[in-house]
């Protein structure tokens, strides 16, 4: 996002919209204005029609070039993916796991969501993380946006050019065998000291017919305390996905 | 995305914030469901009173259309989201959309224990859950407190910390009421799954014993 100066009357308006903090004013021609800072924006905007509170239109989109462009599709969830043509930063994950059966008995699913809440990401933080999980022999999910952005998905390792990028958040997923779970969960852990970011965890299970989630005592038991509130798939989409 | 999974806040708080999400698959049955989303609509409206929240992620950049059931009764929805604030409208809800049998997938967020007690009163079996496992990292540049619980109701975080502490000042100078506040944030996240009941309450604590504060449910400006 790019504020004209010589439309803006420097009332400040639109400073507290940015999730990232990247308005200020300036000194400019002689009298104050507004200027968002081009490294720490992440495109999402926030500042622009989706709060409409310019009271003079001076903020607008430029046209965005590679590799900046990834950075309005990971923040602004009105944005599609070009290579997934799907909004938001993932997949519908267990949304819809009745119907697609995306993650069987035995399977855990895992997203580490870069940047939320709230803090934002670069690429450079993904990658540091996507490199310690790969390490491990997990397949990240081809589905997921940030997949196109890898060079090696063995390695994690992602395109020099976006390592700088900077977005509100990406996503890394990925599903493993429940006897896997631990060893992964405890890598996520160590690596979490090594970035200048956060990032929220999730832990996806198939609830089995007496009940239980076998992932959960795994994270329990990696020293992982699961927050009381959770997202459940209550199982009424049709056709039923058969398990074999 | 998980946008709905990571709200922060008291077990206390929590018992009023459950969020009703329903969704096609693309891969499976999205194609020739808009009669049936829009059926699935009808039976909301039958709890529009229940309801804090509500849209479909409809990208109109107006987050005054959120408000408008009968437009959403007519729209092309591939998801639904409705927020609650008492578990016992949410569950008639649910069982309602059960016993219709409309064949999309449903997804409560909210929490863990309500959830399953939920799902077994109305004889619903869950099928796959999402645990959050927490915030790891750099935790220290998170805010604290109420500032945070506001911001994660909007998990796509377009509702800024910023903003938040700016309504605070608002509300602290007079300018604007808690209910109005809650619904100016509420604005930022157009997938209608902020809940403006609950930052109406949190902000309500976040400026309590000040002089300058509006109490709540005051004017709507």
């Amino acid at each position: 996002m790019l504020i004209d100066k010589e439309k803006c009357i420097g009332c400040e308006e639109c400073h507290p919209y940015c999730p990232v903090g990247a308005i200020a004013a300036v000194e400019w021609e002689g009298r104050a204005v507004s200027e968002i800072d081009q490294v720490e924006c992440v495109e999402c905007g926030c500042c622009y029609k989706r709060s409409g509170v310019c009271p003079v239109d001076a903020i607008y989109m430029p046209k965005l070039e590679w590799p900046r462009s990834i950075r309005e599709p990971f923040s602004n969830p009105h944005i599609k993916h070009p290579s997934t043509t799907g909004q938001g930063r993932g997949t519908e994950e267990m949304k819809t796991n009745d119907v697609t059966g995306r993650f069987p008995f035995g399977m855990a699913g895992v997203a580490v969501e870069m940047g939320r809440p709230g803090v934002g990401t670069s690429f450079r933080d993904l990658q540091t993380v996507a490199m310690a999980i790969a390490r491990l022999g997990v397949e990240f999910e081809p589905n997921n946006p940030v997949a196109e952005l890898m060079a090696d998905p063995k390695t994690g390792k992602l395109h020099e050019q976006v390592l700088n990028e900077k977005v509100l958040s990406a996503i890394l997923e990925f599903k493993i065998k429940t006897e896997k779970l631990r060893e992964v969960l405890v890598a996520i852990k160590d690596v979490s000291a090594k970035i200048d970011t956060v990032f929220s965890l999730d832990l996806i299970s198939r609830v089995y017919p007496d009940g239980t989630t076998p992932a959960l005592a795994i994270a329990k038991d990696a020293g992982f305390t699961p927050r009381p509130n959770t997202k459940t798939n209550v199982g009424l989409g049709r056709p039923l996905f058969k398990e074999a | 995305m998980t946008h709905t999974l990571h709200r922060q806040g008291s077990v206390e708080d929590l018992h009023e914030d459950y969020v009703l999400l329903i969704r096609t698959s693309r891969f499976v049955n999205h194609e020739g469901s808009e009669k049936t989303m829009q059926q699935i609509w009808e039976v909301i409206s039958h709890y529009e009173q229940d309801l804090v929240n509500f849209g479909n992620h409809n990208p109109n950049w107006d987050g005054g259309e959120l408000y408008d059931m009968e437009a959403l009764k007519k729209a092309k929805s591939r998801i639904i989201h409705v927020v609650f604030r008492d578990r016992e409208r949410i569950k008639a809800c649910l069982k309602e959309i059960k016993e219709r049998d409309f064949g999309i997938s449903t997804v409560v967020s909210g929490l863990c224990g309500e959830t399953e007690k939920i799902c077994s009163e109305i004889g619903l079996h869950p099928h796959t859950v999402n645990y959050s496992l927490g915030v790891h990292g750099r935790t220290e540049r998170l805010p604290k407190g109420e500032t945070l619980e506001i911001h994660t109701m909007c998990g796509h975080a377009m509702v800024s910390y910023h903003l938040i502490d700016h309504m605070v000042k608002e509300i602290r100078r007079g300018k604007m009421t808690c209910k109005a506040a809650a619904r100016k944030l509420s604005r930022m996240c157009d997938c209608g799954i902020f809940n403006t009941y609950r930052a109406e309450k949190l902000l309500m604590k976040m400026t309590a014993g000040r002089p300058e504060e509006i109490s709540i449910g005051g004017d709507d400006a």
